[in-house]
């Protein structure tokens, strides 16, 4: 298992150094004169010659990138080119804020999808084909448009939460509550018809094979056959899903905190990228690879335990 | 026996989860938008200051949160008057050069510094070489020499008209001359301002918390005991930040206005930028169909600018055909329809000019303007006349413009006072010149303005009605800025400023 981790926690690295790389070349392609853009249009040729000897951005292009995985490997990821505040304190504050909502929605999302998708494949009939229908309704609304649905009819007309976040250092646990409810609602809906429909399916799966045939005729209690047996053949499937979901979640979330004015990486990230502020960039970058390298590994983990199989292969 | 820890972790989770869900529940029961007191005032801004710096500082929207902590030289009035702040008067030599200022005697900064004549003249000569996005203001300043404790001299290499208007905006600033040029400003303004920041309250890009400081030295301008501003980038969340009272006041559009006005909220609205089209290759360069005046005047009369503006601004806003400014000095009552709807008029000019079989401009797109421009592309071909959109602009068009990338654009400019209008549009140092197009008569008129001391706003009327009358542009409207507020506030417009000044803002009675 050791080797295995190990294994894994090298191939991340080197797709870190890859994404890495390849996107601070590309940002430095297209981002055009990004000392005028800091300076804005009054700027005279002088100033945005002095402003890009200040940001390093007469040297050349390779040395800049091997400056920056240095300042990064002694975890140095510099600061805002425009608002000169340290890119690790942006992290900081705004990383706890969208694992916070990701991570509820994640667990809900898991515990309410197993529980109607092992219902729709373990009942059917017409508790399987409202779940299907659900799924299809849930995947095709977008999060952010519900997102709008859930503000305007709970925040704004019946005034039970906040329109916008409240989150702020003197506001205390409670205002997180209350400002995380309706983004986390809306990540929920969108990820729970579609998981429910996967887990659905990968029990039906399991439940046709002749494994379970043999332990009915045994005589073992369908009960049993369902969590004992079923269900840890089935996590695997459930388990990529929610990894998948977890992932995907990474970019609804820029939307659905646009909407909230939560102060995550969402805004950090659309800010940054459209402002080509490269050392910003590159730390939402870096958080993105790290969390989505992470994921995949504890799925693994987590599958392995539950399934020796996956560790021999 | 392996199901057992598997069992607990489940549980662990579920239980976890149940709680989350039971604390949502609990919470929503007493979940409602805090209430402001009367004596607390939370703005819903559109972004955060870049640094705290004065330096650093940026003009019209992104003026205000620093209005909360500097005061500057001069105060403008919300009519665009100028009158005394940490300068009490101000007086120019005969010859437009030299700018004696005499200050106030009586004011400290947040850290217990001194502001007298050695520290203002630490701020200008700071804000000259700190690079900052408005370094342009200080542009004509040669250099200051301090008189005495309470007098500086501002000595210009060139009469510039606009500089006791900069020294009311970013350039007169003034911050404690102990924390200038350190990390700490950068992140923590000190300033002798009415209000002091509350670090611990804020965070950056999601809100900033001020408290009134004590015993500051004019009263009048510090109206509440606390100041918020809250960064709302997304339109809609600042619709609803509004509406369900978590903030008093913001900038929408109209049509997130109409849900405002729906809600009760009250509108001061005010009119600050011109849209249009810019024909910026006048002398043909790269089209050489724009260099015929002709053509650009045809391009002028195509425009029925009045249902233009209502069917894509729901009327908010005046049709015009000239790029300068109400409050600017420049505006001329004759100029504003000179190019009055007149498609028959466009087809002659067009056959006059040797283009009767049509002529064809390439633009780039402009997100937000997508629907103006798709307006804009049927009314020039219904005169013969074909608009190529071509890719959106980005994050790179100021190098672009700059790089002569456009021959025209559709676009959306500040009107400000006339050598800041010449600055940005007309002059061949001009962002918005890029073709860097002038004539002997026009930079006649530009140097006149310049050294006109008080007359400017008059002559610059001529410069006015030279790019006018050369279809330089074709305007289609001034548009109102969309403020609105709750009815626990009361809101004065600021000229040319999308978002009022902090002094505009007091408690309702």
């Amino acid at each position: 298992m050791i080797r295995f981790i190990a294994k894994r926690l090298g191939s991340g690295l080197v797709v870190l150094f890859v994404v890495s790389a390849l996107t601070f070349f590309l940002l430095y392609i297209s981002s055009g004169s990004i000392a005028r853009n800091i300076l804005g249009d009054q700027a005279t040729a002088e100033q945005v010659a002095l402003k890009e000897h200040e940001l390093g951005l007469d040297q050349p292009l390779a040395a800049r990138y091997f400056a920056w995985v240095a300042d990064a490997l002694s975890g140095n990821l510099g600061a805002s080119w425009f608002t000169s505040e340290p890119v690790a304190n942006s992290l900081a504050t705004r990383i706890p804020v969208t694992m916070t909502m990701v991570f509820a929605a994640i667990i809900l999302i898991a515990i309410c999808a197993a529980l109607i998708g092992v219902l729709a494949a373990v009942k059917r009939g017409w508790v399987d084909r409202v779940v299907q229908v659900g799924a299809i309704i849930g995947d095709s609304i977008p999060g952010f448009v519900i997102g709008v649905i859930l503000v305007t009819v709970l925040a704004i007309q019946l005034g039970l939460f906040p329109a916008t976040s409240t989150i702020s250092p003197d506001s205390g646990a409670d205002a997180w509550v209350y400002s995380m409810s309706l983004p986390v609602i809306a990540l929920l809906i969108n990820g729970v018809t579609g998981g429910a429909q996967q887990i659905r399916s990968a029990v039906i799966k399991q439940l046709e094979r002749d494994y379970v045939r043999t332990l009915r005729s045994r005589g073992i209690g369908e009960r049993e056959i369902l969590f004992k047996h079923v269900l840890r053949s089935a996590a695997p499937a459930g388990l990529t899903v929610l990894s998948l979901q977890l992932i995907g979640m990474l970019g609804g979330v820029v939307i659905i905190e646009q909407i909230f004015a939560l102060p995550g990486m969402g805004p950090l990230a659309v800010a940054a990228t459209g402002q080509s502020d490269l050392p910003v960039v590159m730390g939402v970058v870096m958080y993105t690879v790290v969390v989505v390298i992470v994921v995949n590994l504890l799925v693994d983990i987590l599958n392995g335990w539950l399934n020796p199989k996956v560790r021999v292969s | 026996m392996k199901l057992g820890p598997k069992a607990a972790a489940a549980a662990l989770i579920l239980s976890a989860s149940l709680a989350l869900t039971g604390c949502g529940g609990g919470a929503a029961a007493g979940g409602s938008a805090a209430g402001t007191a009367a004596t607390a005032l939370t703005l819903g801004t559109i972004q955060d200051v870049r640094s705290w710096d004065p330096a650093q500082a940026h003009v019209g929207h992104l003026l205000q949160p620093y209005q909360a902590v500097y005061d500057t030289l001069i105060l403008r009035q919300p009519d665009g008057k100028l009158s005394p702040m940490l300068a009490t008067d101000w007086k120019y030599n005969a010859a437009n050069t030299k700018l004696t200022v005499d200050l106030r005697t009586d004011v400290t900064f947040s850290d217990g510094a001194k502001f007298d004549a050695e520290a203002a003249k630490a701020n200008i000569d700071h804000f000259k070489k700190a690079n900052g996005p408005q370094m342009a203001q200080l542009a004509s300043v040669q250099d200051v020499t301090v008189v005495d404790a309470d007098t500086i001299d501002i000595n210009l290499t060139v009469p510039d008209p606009a500089l006791e208007y900069f020294l009311s905006q970013a350039a007169g600033l003034m911050g404690s001359p102990k924390a200038l040029g350190t990390d700490g400003i950068k992140t923590e303004p000190v300033g002798s301002g009415p209000y002091v920041m509350d670090k611990a309250a804020s965070v950056k890009d999601s809100q900033t918390v001020f408290t009134a400081r004590k015993d500051y030295w004019n009263k009048d301008l510090q109206k509440y005991s606390k100041l918020t501003f809250k960064i709302l980038t997304d339109l809609t969340a600042r619709t609803n930040a509004l509406v369900s009272g978590q903030v008093d006041a913001t900038i929408l559009d109209p049509k997130n206005g109409k849900q405002a006005e729906g809600a009760k909220m009250q509108l001061a609205a005010n009119e600050v930028d011109w849209q249009g089209l810019l024909l910026l290759d006048r002398d043909g360069a790269k089209n050489p169909a724009l260099q015929n005046v002709k053509v650009r005047q045809a391009i002028n009369y195509a425009f029925d600018r009045k249902t233009i503006l209502d069917q894509v601004m729901l009327g908010q806003g005046t049709p015009t055909s000239q790029p300068f400014g109400k409050a600017s000095g420049a505006w001329t009552e004759g100029l504003e329809n000179y190019y009055s709807y007149d498609p028959a008029k466009a087809k002659q000019l067009l056959k006059e000019a040797g283009f009767e079989n049509g002529v064809t401009l390439e633009i780039p797109s402009v997100p937000g303007f997508e629907t103006q421009i798709s307006v804009v592309q049927q009314q020039l071909a219904d005169v013969g006349i074909t608009l190529k959109v071509g890719a959106a602009l980005t994050n790179t068009f100021t190098s672009d413009v700059a790089a002569q990338k456009y021959t025209t654009m559709y676009f959306s400019l500040f009107q400000g006072e006339p050598t800041v209008a010449i600055n940005q549009i007309v002059s061949t140092k001009a962002l918005y010149n890029p073709f860097k197009n002038a004539t002997p008569e026009l930079d006649a008129k530009i140097e006149a303005v310049r050294a006109g001391g008080a007359d400017a706003g008059k002559l610059a009327q001529e410069v006015n009605k030279y790019v006018v009358e050369q279809a330089w542009f074709a305007p289609l409207f001034r548009v109102n800025q969309m403020y609105y507020h709750n009815a626990k506030v009361n809101v004065t417009p600021q000229i040319q400023q999308a978002v009022p000044s902090i002094y505009n803002y007091s408690p309702a009675k």
